[in-house]
This record gives structure tokens, sequence and C-alpha cells, in this order.
């Protein structure tokens, strides 16, 4: 496989930013391709070229593969880097780009699509020894299979759709007198949601912690872990705030998951930048896998941060065919980092998204402090996609300093026109929970609960 | 057409990339259009994985009236279908309930019914009867083969009547319309379901719209024969989209089982 010289980023905001920014590093020209809302956006002023690509639906534009892959061969690419969302994660559109002869950033699509059937994936990982939650093997096709098992198991149990993710088709059934309308309502929304009715069913952890290791494969065999981070704060299944390392794991069990998720990582052949997200139940120290993210995610940059690790270009690298560039006794991390997504969305009306100008836009600065960003001072946040404005990262030599500077970041970021999750964020980071570290997935509901801010 | 790398809807012209075609089950995801599907193909989409076996495969057409040109267009059809003649006969688990299948073929002569059609739905029927086993048709036809002639309405009446026999043993026909449907099949067999289901947007009737439009001298209703208009004047049960088919067949077939069925009971999205 030859280098890469022009790249198409098939995605918007600040991670098309953020895709353009590790190109121009590495000398290779960026298209952009853009919906119509998105004709001012700061993604296509920074481009070296720019195509659109239809209305502003997503499903006519950034998820319409046909016009993207016509404007990867009109703008003569060699590669089409997906982001995150979007078609990130479609088997289908990796095999799209091969047949026109454009390389995808990206692992295979079969790894893509191992990946990506939750029932699959979770058998692939028990063979290849990786800790998974007990539970169905496949689909669970009737109430009685579902009733046995999860008399074997104990309760409680949790039904998701095999097609699923985000928490959607999800039943929590407590014992075994909800059984059944769980099953039923979960198969029922699962067909509605996905049109596959599969279900399948596994062992309720309480209160976990969700912790994920950073794996980076090549062409060539060789898998890395670049440590792991913790995105335990989160709302609805959506994370707010991320950190890296954990504040709960202890130097043994962060080495064990980091093996474990490099073996998983060989399993499929991956050969690209990934995730594999575990629930860890801190009580029993124990960890078991929940999915792979078979693409650069969201909150990328705390690994970046205290690894020294461009992942970003490194994807880029070996999609090309190049070696990993590092073994893993080269991968070290220092210091702590800390990752608050500013949303325009307001706190206040639960988490309504907000849409209008920026009025005012002033981003924090000074030692430690990173924005990846898609607006800029004056532009429209359009009401149609995702309501993300801005990465806040900050990194300290250790925790204390992290939290410390992301306090003094936020109270500098100044942002005016549409209500965002700054305040939000200022809560958390005194938390006196979040101090500890020990906060779990229900961190956000338990603080809103207690502050009465009931549509959490 | 489906076998290329990019595929074009035939009703809107957008191209499609093959596997994003393949897993949105061969419809447009711009306009919905129901592409026609071979019966392997069909088995994928319905069957539980290997469980179809065929049955009266080596049934082939004569030309029994000396058919200008029809032994060739036989051959031909031969060369390019995936089985000996224009419906696919057999059994197969669909959710773990095993049933009798039989599914049309619309790239052989575009699943007309000859001889050959009719004695292998007619003998699935009485199989199934034998059997004691539920039936699940998908049907596509341009209605009774001309070539055949006299031979091929005669089929009407032979596959009715094995509907009757199946009827006797107490087990259900559950009929899959597609597009389209039309003449002899819609005026026998396709028409005799206990359960009738089709895919939206199919064209089922007897006539063609612009036969019946020349013939009565009138303007026909917006919709006219499309599945939904049928299914409003009481002549279908279901209508639902392909991706639907395979979860509303469990269903039905599980309840005639009274078996335990997992999907809450809606037809339509």
């Amino acid at each position: 496989m030859s280098a890469i010289r022009k790249i198409l980023i098939a995605n918007r905001g600040e991670i098309a930013v953020r895709i353009i920014r590790a190109a121009r590093e590495l000398g290779i020209q960026a298209v952009a391709v853009f919906s119509e809302a998105d004709r001012d956006a700061l993604f296509v002023r920074y481009a070296d070229q720019a195509v659109c690509i239809g209305p502003p639906p997503a499903a006519e534009s950034y998820l319409f593969y046909q016009n993207i892959l016509a404007a990867a061969k009109s703008t003569g690419v060699d590669a089409i880097h997906p982001g995150y969302g979007f078609l990130a994660e479609n088997a289908s559109f990796a095999e799209a780009c091969r047949a026109i002869n454009v390389t995808f950033i990206g692992p295979t699509p079969q790894a893509i699509r191992k990946m990506g059937d939750k029932a699959t994936a979770k058998r692939l990982m028990k063979e290849a020894g990786v800790p998974t939650v007990p539970g169905s093997e496949g689909v669970l096709d009737s109430l009685s299979a579902a009733r046995t098992l999860a008399g074997e198991i104990g309760y409680p149990v949790v039904i998701k759709a095999t097609a699923g993710g985000g928490g959607r088709g999800m039943r929590i059934v407590a014992g075994e007198k909800e059984l059944e309308n769980a099953f039923n309502s979960a198969v029922s929304e699962a067909r509605q949601a996905f049109g596959d009715a599969g279900v399948y069913l596994e062992k309720f952890i309480e209160n976990p912690k969700h912790i994920e290791i950073q794996v980076l494969g090549d062409k060539h065999g060789q898998a890395v872990h670049l440590f792991e981070r913790d995105c335990s704060i989160q709302r609805r299944y959506q994370k707010l705030l991320e950190e890296a390392p954990s504040p709960v794991l202890d130097d043994d069990t962060r080495a064990a998951m980091g093996r474990i998720a490099v073996a998983a990582a060989l399993a499929v052949r991956y050969d690209s930048a990934g995730t594999i997200e575990f629930i860890y139940d801190g009580n029993s120290n124990q960890f078991y896998f929940i999915e792979m993210n078979t693409r650069i995610q969201v909150e990328h940059p705390v690994t970046e941060m205290i690894t020294g690790v461009d992942l970003v270009k490194a994807q880029i690298l070996v999609a090309t065919g190049e070696k990993l560039p590092l073994v893993q006794a080269d991968v070290r991390k220092a210091g702590h980092a800390i990752e608050c997504r500013i949303n325009a969305e307001d706190p206040q009306k639960g988490f309504l998204p907000q849409t209008g100008t920026l009025r005012q836009y002033i981003v924090p600065g000074g030692p430690g402090v990173r924005v990846d960003a898609g607006v800029y001072p004056g532009c429209v946040i359009p009401p149609y996609y995702d309501s993300l404005l801005a990465k806040l990262v900050v990194w300290g030599e250790t925790r204390k300093d992290a939290i410390a500077r992301m306090k003094r970041a936020l109270s500098e970021f100044i942002i005016e026109g549409v209500a965002t999750t700054i305040p939000f964020h200022q809560k958390i980071i005194q938390h006196p929970e979040f101090h500890r570290g020990t906060y779990t997935t229900d961190f956000i509901r338990k603080i809103t609960a207690a502050e009465g801010g009931g549509s959490c | 057409m489906l076998n290329r790398l990019f595929v074009q809807c035939p009703q809107c012209q957008t191209t499609h990339f093959i596997s994003f075609f393949k897993s949105a089950h061969y419809v447009c995801s711009r306009c919905g259009h129901h592409s026609r599907l071979d019966p392997p193909r069909w088995i994928k989409q319905l069957c539980d994985r290997g469980t179809f076996h065929s049955l009266f495969a080596n049934l082939k057409s004569l030309d029994p009236l000396g058919f200008p040109q029809y032994r060739e267009k036989l051959e031909a059809a031969v060369r390019t279908a995936s089985g000996w003649e224009a419906v696919v006969t057999g059994h197969a688990e669909i959710g773990g309930v095993k049933a009798a299948l039989a599914i049309m073929d619309p790239g052989f002569i575009m699943a007309s019914m000859g001889s050959v059609v009719g004695e292998k739905i007619a003998r699935l029927l009485e199989y199934a009867a034998g059997h004691r086993l539920p039936v699940v048709m998908v049907i596509c036809s341009g209605g009774a083969r001309m070539q055949e002639g006299i031979l091929s309405l005669m089929q009407m009446a032979k596959t009715a009547a094995a509907v009757r026999l199946l009827h006797g043993k107490r087990q259900p026909l559950i009929t899959v319309l597609t597009d389209p449907t039309t003449g002899g099949v819609t005026a026998s067999f396709a028409m005799l379901g206990d359960v009738s289901i089709a895919e939206t947007g199919a064209l089922i009737g007897f006539a063609g719209p612009r036969v019946i439009q020349q013939t009565i001298g009138q303007k026909l209703p917006p919709g006219f024969q499309t599945a939904e208009f049928l299914l409003e004047k009481g002549m279908l049960d279901i209508v639902v989209p392909r991706r639907n088919l395979r979860a509303t067949l469990v269903t039905v077939l599980k309840i005639h089982q009274n078996r335990p069925y997992p999907v809450s009971w809606s037809g339509d999205e």
C-alpha cells in the first residue's frame, strides 16, 4: 500500500477539525465533505478542498455514502477517514471504499462486522479468553429460555437487543415476576427500532464503572494498548466527562486489562485504533468485556495527553500499511488527564439540545490545556446533528493538579448565545465523590436527583 | 443485477453499493422500492440457516403445444435462473417452526404458472397435508403461462383443490404476496391464504391497471392494486416492509402452533 497524499474526511464538527490537523502535520491534503447546514463550519474553512454532499438531514448527507464516494472519486483522494458516528462502524462502507480503490482509515470490514454484532463479539471474546458477563450464548428465542437462564445466573438480569446500543432496547429485570413483560417489550422494541427482534440476556452488574482500554494494531499482526480511560460519568449512556488513568484501578488490574485488551484485538486481527470497553465491578475487582468500538473515539485526547501518542496520526499511518511506531514497552503514561464534553445542551432543562449563534466564544488556555472544537465566535449551531461543541482537555502531574486545572479552565471558558454543559461540569468537578474517584455510572443520576432536577 | 458491486434502484435510480443493499434486505433506502428476489435470496431472508431442503426439484417443463420459441425460452430461463422451473419447493424451519415452503422465481419467465409450477405447488400442498405442516408461499407471478395454453389454466383448479386438502388437515396456508402478483396465480392459490401477507408497495391484481382502465373506460382510484389499497379494502391481512417479514412469519407460525411467541402482534408499523 502506498503513502496517502490526500484524504477525505467523511464527518463534521470537532472530529473533522481534529483529523484535518493530523493530516496537515503529516503533509497530507484534506478534503472536507459538508451538508448545506455546515457551509460555514470551521472544518470546511480549514480543509484544503470542500465538497457539498447534500441537504442538512444526515440521512441525505453524512450518511448518504453514495455522494461521499462520488466526492472521493471526483477529488482524487487516496483515503477516507470516517471519524466517529455516521459511517465509522459500517462494514459495508469500508467495503465500498475498498471497491473504489480508496483506503478506509479504520479496521477491516470483517473486524467491524464481527465486533458490530454483540452476540458474535461476545462469543469471539470468550474464545479468546476475555472475561465476559455471564449470560446467554447468542440470541434468546423464547421466554422460557430466558426464564431458565435468569434462574441459573441469578437476578438482577438485563435484556438487551443484539442490534442495539446506547441503552436502547434494554430492560433491567429485578426478579422473575418482571421477566415476561420485560422480555416481550425488549423484543418488540428491538424489532421496531432495529428491524431485528434478536435479544440476549446477561447478569446485571449494579453500579459498575465503565473503563475502556485504547488499543492500536497494524497490518503486521502487532497490537499494543495505551492504558485505560474511566468513562463512568454518563447521562443516559452518553459520556460527559472522561479521565485517564482511572482513579481506582490498581497496577495489577490495569496490566491485566491491558493484556486482555491486546488479546481481544489480536483475536479479530485488529489493524487500526480501537477501544475495548469493560465494565468494572469495584466491589469484586472484576472486569467484564462489553463491546469493542472499531473507530477513533470522542475521548481519545485523554489517552494522547498521558501517553504522548497522536492516535489519529497513528491511525492514518497504520492504514497505509506502516508498522506500529512503538512496542508495548515503549508505551508509558505520565500524569493525569481529564476531558469535559462541552455540549450545546441546557442542563437546567433536562439537557435539551440548544441551537443558535455563538455570540461570545472565548477558549481557555495556559499550561496543560487543550481544546478540540468545531466552532468559532459567530458561528451557527444547526439543529440537525449531535450537540458537541468542544472538548476541554487538561493535563496535570497528579489527578489533584488536573482537577484544579480543569476547575480553572472551566472558569475561563466563556460561551454566550447558547446554553452549554459548562456549569454542570463545574458541579461535577467540585463534587466530593468525584474527588474520591469512586464514582460509578449512576453518579449523574444521583447528583441530579439530589438537586431535584427530575428529568435526568 | 444483484451480482454486481453497485446496483441501481429501478424506481428512483439511486445507486447502492451491494453490501448496503444486502443489509437493507434489497430495499432502496431512498424510495423504499422492494427489489425482486430469487429463491436462494428468499431462503436466506426467511429460513433458519441451513434448514432448507428442496422437494420435487427434478420436474421440468415440456412443450406440449409445440408453442413457437417456448423451448428456447425455457432453456434460456434454466441457464439464468436458480432452478429448473419458476417455483422452488421444499421444507425449512422458520424461527424454529418447521414449514413447507414454495418460493416463486421472477427470473424464470416472470414466474408464470405452467404445468410444472402448478404440479409442484399441488405436490407441496399434498406433502404438507400428509406431514401436517403449515405452508408458507412467497408468491410473485405474471400469471398463467400462455405457452402452455389451457394446460396452464387447469393448474388454477388443481392448486385450489390442493389447498382444500391442506385445510382438511387443519394446517394453515400463509401467503406472502410480493411485487407483482397477477393473473391466474392471483385467481387461484395466491388468494386462498388463511393469513395473507403482502410486502409494502407490491402490485397485486388479476388484470393490469391499463387493461382495466381501457375495459371499463373509467379512471382508476390512486394506489389501485397496491398492497396498501388491498389491505384497506379487506383483501389482505398484513402489509409489512421486507425487514419485518421474517419476524411476522415467525409470529404467525408460532400463534398457529400455540407456542409462545416473542413479537407483539403488529403487522403494520
